[in-house]
């Protein structure tokens, strides 16, 4: 049993990946998506808040996702290799919400966002 | 005399008791297996506006409307199916850039879907603006 155990926990070790709790809950919108892994994630409440990391409030949560890419550009070059940015939004968020984001996150550089969604 | 001087008799070998180890592996077995998230994260890639200043729009319009009763193409109500061949007359490549724009009331979910017919069709130059 304990050698069972262990395996249990060395393939969780390998095989899970951590993630920090996030601020708020968020159901991603149902569509067929392509894999995405970005260095950032940014959330959207279904009342179109947004949450980066623990910090909640739209200035908040954007001035620390823009103090977070220039410490992530400081180590690379960011012109080449472009910091990926991916916006969980919950399906009940009101689009007009994220277009008027957009503008916000390409005046910070980014160039394209993917947006977090779940299988169907 | 000789007794006393004498080692003590070697004690029996014990096996040692693994109990607490077992424990502190459980507790690890069960942290993993609540904290982790399986499955790579999903997503669709959404150009920003920005993006737009490198390869400057062309062609007729092609401007989608997402609206709570559906999409509409350049003000005509159309089936998310029906998208990209309804597009295909507008566009000269597949890699024109096609405009979105959310209306009041269409939620997350509406806008995916449109982005995801889209995808579908093989359209993927897509871009929201407000």
């Amino acid at each position: 049993m304990i050698n069972v155990v262990f395996l249990l926990l060395i393939f969780f070790l390998i095989a899970a990946r951590l993630t920090p709790p996030e601020a708020f809950a968020v159901t991603p919108p149902r569509a067929p998506g392509t894999e995405a892994v970005g260095d950032f994630t940014l959330l959207m409440a279904p009342d179109g808040a947004l949450a980066f990391g623990a910090l909640r409030g739209r200035t908040a949560a954007l001035t620390a996702l823009s103090a977070a890419r220039d410490v992530v550009c400081r180590n690379r070059d960011c012109d080449a290799q472009p910091p990926s940015l991916t916006l969980r939004a919950d399906a009940a968020a009101p689009a007009k919400a994220l277009a008027a984001l957009l503008p916000d996150l390409s005046a910070m550089g980014f160039a394209r966002i993917d947006l977090a969604t779940v299988p169907q | 005399m000789m007794a006393a001087l004498a080692f003590r008799a070697p004690r029996r070998h014990r096996r040692p008791n693994l109990t607490p180890m077992i424990d502190v592996v459980f507790l690890l077995l069960v942290f993993f297996m609540l904290a982790s998230r399986f499955g790579a994260e999903q997503g669709l890639g959404l150009a920003l506006p920005g993006a737009l200043a490198d390869a400057p729009y062309q062609g007729p319009p092609r401007l989608i409307e997402v609206t709570p009763q559906g999409p509409r193409l350049n003000g005509v109500p159309v089936s998310l199916d029906a998208l990209p061949d309804a597009l295909a007359p507008l566009m000269a490549d597949p890699g024109d850039t096609i405009v979105l724009r959310a209306s009041d009331g269409a939620d997350m979910q509406a806008l995916v879907a449109v982005v995801a017919a889209l995808r579908a069709g093989g359209l993927t130059a897509v871009v929201l603006v407000d």
